[in-house]
């Protein structure tokens, strides 16, 4: 039977006077592989960092089901951020090793995990060598590895295909599956609608910090009255996108004024007949 | 500040400082440098100096004497100094001896080394050495000339005081020590020795400590934001106090490696290498556990405001343009406390931030313990330490540490 794994009740996040996340209420059920799918900007990083509780929300609340804040309760999660974060000078097996140990899980444990995951992404070999050489698709693999290691309840994925072949991604997506075939629970955020079709039973579409939908494929398709998840997508967020919110620093008046002092404004004639 | 759990602090620092000491480059920054650089200065200075010593001894120096008369016995002197010697008249128009004229023309241009003027007005000899003080070998040449004029003028009142019927040594020395200066000196050897070390081993220790904490803080904060690896290690179920402190003790634990290997060369160099330039200091137990406690909470603050600030800070290229200046403003503190008196200094140069800890540095390796200015050092620096621990702790709960500011 399904349970609810995770809850987001009206949450919101700022970051100054920017709104990044509005009034976002979830459940995440377990044995489930949701996808968060939306364009540059549109909140996804910002909600999946409240879900890892790297982000605190500005107002609601992100818990577990036991009614615990997820950022006291971080163990019960393996996240792969954007980025892999993987330490260059350390290897594979000791990049993953570090995160199992952070988590209290004995060496042999975490070991005979990844052996079990690392033959499925066919990445076995390459468990004592540095990261440092590895490919983009080599450091998402080793960074999945790391996220399964302490055997999370909910695994939260940031965009695990962007950059990578199409042989990669497309083993990143059968470990996804496997995953859920299992029973596990996998929050997957990507851009690629055509993605999310393939491997998320239900997508969420995030725009503009605010959620526009929440269903299965066919959900959307009906609620949109749409033939195809493109069209739905752009129904549901017909609205200009806004930039990145929470990337966007602004200088303090002193540095924006010793700025402009070595800034010079050029203006050049254009010779309309050229 | 939550609750810290050391099991995650050390994690966190034996993965930081696995890391670190992966860079070949930081084993030799951090151990082959340090290690070396005293013995080797020891062992290069001597030679240096002494070879630097020989070439001025054997370079032979061309003087122009100006005079109208020379005394034959200062002439020879001169000669049995290795020094070349034309002899003209003295120039006309003089106010003075040490009037150069334009006779500046022949020691810029080096055709001469230096110019020795002489007069003989009555019984008295008047003279003047001109020379180039920006040249080496021109004041080679004026010393040798003094040395020569010197010896002459002890030999001629020597002269002159027999020939009035006095005896001259008691004449010219008529109070004198007796026996050998140094064994005068009821301070020990190795005390002696702590006197000249508090001169500058807390200087340096205080610029090595600085300087060394300066690369692994940044590294392991702005460095691994630029990085991208701070989100993930932030989604770990590891408070940002641990994290915090994880980072601290392996800063503090390189740095200290660090400082202890220069300690060591140093120690190593003068026991070996300059015995009998410098004894190793005699300091009790005590002092050195003192000593030790004052090099720890020294590092402590420095790690924690460099933690601090290169964690606010938004590029390794902004930490660096931060700490650089910091790091250098640290010789204000050094440099005035070396000259404080330490017999009487007031107990209040015990109570202010940095300078306290420089100073009990001083006093411990002349073996001074005095209770009123330990407890208040290691009560400001047990305070200032927690200060700074806070305001790093601060700087690390900041949510927007994980986004990429460069």
């Amino acid at each position: 039977m399904n349970e609810n794994l995770l809850h987001l009740t009206d949450v919101s996040k700022s970051f100054g006077d920017v709104h990044a996340i509005e009034h976002v209420s979830l459940n995440i059920q377990n044995k489930s592989v949701v996808g968060l799918v939306g364009g540059n900007g549109a909140g996804k990083t910002t909600l999946l960092r409240m879900m890892a509780g790297i982000y605190k929300p500005t107002k609601g609340r992100v818990h577990l089901k036991d009614g615990k804040n997820v950022d006291e309760m971080r163990s019960v999660l393996g996240v792969v951020p954007e980025s892999t974060g993987l330490y260059s000078k350390l290897t594979a097996w000791e990049n993953i090793r570090f995160h199992s140990r952070i988590h209290g899980i004995d060496d042999s444990i975490a070991w005979s995990r990844t052996l079990r995951f690392a033959e499925l992404l066919d990445i076995q070999d390459s468990l004592h060598r540095y990261t440092e050489g590895f490919s983009r698709g080599m450091r998402q693999k080793t960074a999945l590895l790391r996220a399964l290691a302490h055997g999370p309840s909910i695994l939260l994925l940031d965009e695990p295909t962007a950059g990578l072949d199409v042989t990669s991604a497309r083993i990143v997506r059968k470990l996804v599956q496997k995953l859920k075939d299992e029973g596990g629970t996998v929050i997957y955020s990507t851009h690629h609608l055509a993605e999310a079709e393939q491997v998320c039973d239900r997508i969420i579409i995030v725009h503009n910090g605010t959620i526009r939908a929440d269903g299965t494929p066919e959900e959307l398709l009906q609620l949109t009255d749409t033939n195809s998840l493109e069209e739905a997508y752009v129904s549901l967020t017909s609205e200009v996108a806004r930039p990145r919110q929470e990337d966007t620093i602004t200088p303090s008046k002193f540095a924006l004024l010793w700025r402009r002092l070595f800034t010079r404004s050029h203006r050049y004639e254009v010779n309309e007949d050229e | 500040m939550s609750k810290i759990r050391f099991a995650q602090m050390r994690i966190v620092a034996k993965k930081e400082i696995m890391e670190f000491v992966r860079d070949w480059r930081t084993i030799v920054a951090l151990i082959l440098v340090p290690l070396m650089l005293f013995p080797l200065l020891f062992i290069a200075f001597p030679l240096v100096m002494q070879n630097e010593a020989e070439e001025l001894q054997e370079l032979n120096v061309e003087i122009l004497v100006q005079s109208d008369y020379i005394d034959e016995d200062i002439l020879q002197g001169l000669n049995q100094s290795n020094i070349s010697i034309s002899i003209v008249s003295l120039p006309p128009g003089l106010d003075s001896l040490s009037d150069p004229l334009n006779d500046s023309s022949l020691l810029r241009s080096y055709e001469y080394d230096a110019i020795l003027r002489l007069e003989q007005r009555n019984e008295t000899w008047f003279y003047s050495v001109l020379f180039l003080s920006t040249s080496e070998q021109s004041t080679e040449a004026r010393n040798r000339v003094l040395d020569a004029l010197n010896t002459w003028e002890t030999n001629e009142t020597i002269e002159r005081i027999e020939a009035g019927g006095l005896d001259a040594d008691s004449t010219l020395n008529p109070l004198r020590w007796d026996g050998i200066i140094s064994d005068a000196d009821v301070a020990t050897k190795g005390e002696q020795a702590g006197m000249l070390l508090s001169l500058f081993i807390p200087f340096v220790l205080a610029l090595w400590t600085a300087s060394a904490a300066v690369q692994p803080a940044i590294d392991m904060t702005v460095g691994e934001r630029e990085r991208g690896t701070l989100e993930s290690l932030l989604s770990l179920p590891l408070s940002r106090s641990e994290l915090l402190m994880g980072k601290w003790l392996a800063v503090v634990t390189i740095t200290g490696v660090g400082v202890a290997l220069q300690v060591t060369g140093l120690l190593f160099g003068i026991a070996f290498l300059a015995e009998d330039l410098v004894n190793v200091p005699s300091i009790s137990i005590a002092s050195v556990l003192l000593l030790t406690l004052a090099v720890g909470l020294y590092g402590t603050m420095i790690v924690a405001l460099y933690l601090a600030l290169a964690m606010r800070s938004k590029s390794v290229k902004e930490a660096g343009t931060v700490l650089t200046p910091i790091t250098l403003a640290m010789i204000v503190p050094i440099l005035l406390t070396q000259f404080i008196n330490l017999d009487d200094v007031e107990s209040f140069w015990f109570a202010i931030p940095f300078v306290n800890v420089l100073l009990a540095l001083r006093e411990l390796l002349l073996d001074r313990v005095i209770l009123e200015h330990v407890i208040i050092w290691i009560s400001v620096s047990i305070f200032v330490s927690f200060l700074t621990i806070r305001y790093a702790a601060k700087q690390f709960s900041r949510e927007d540490i994980v986004t990429s500011r460069s």
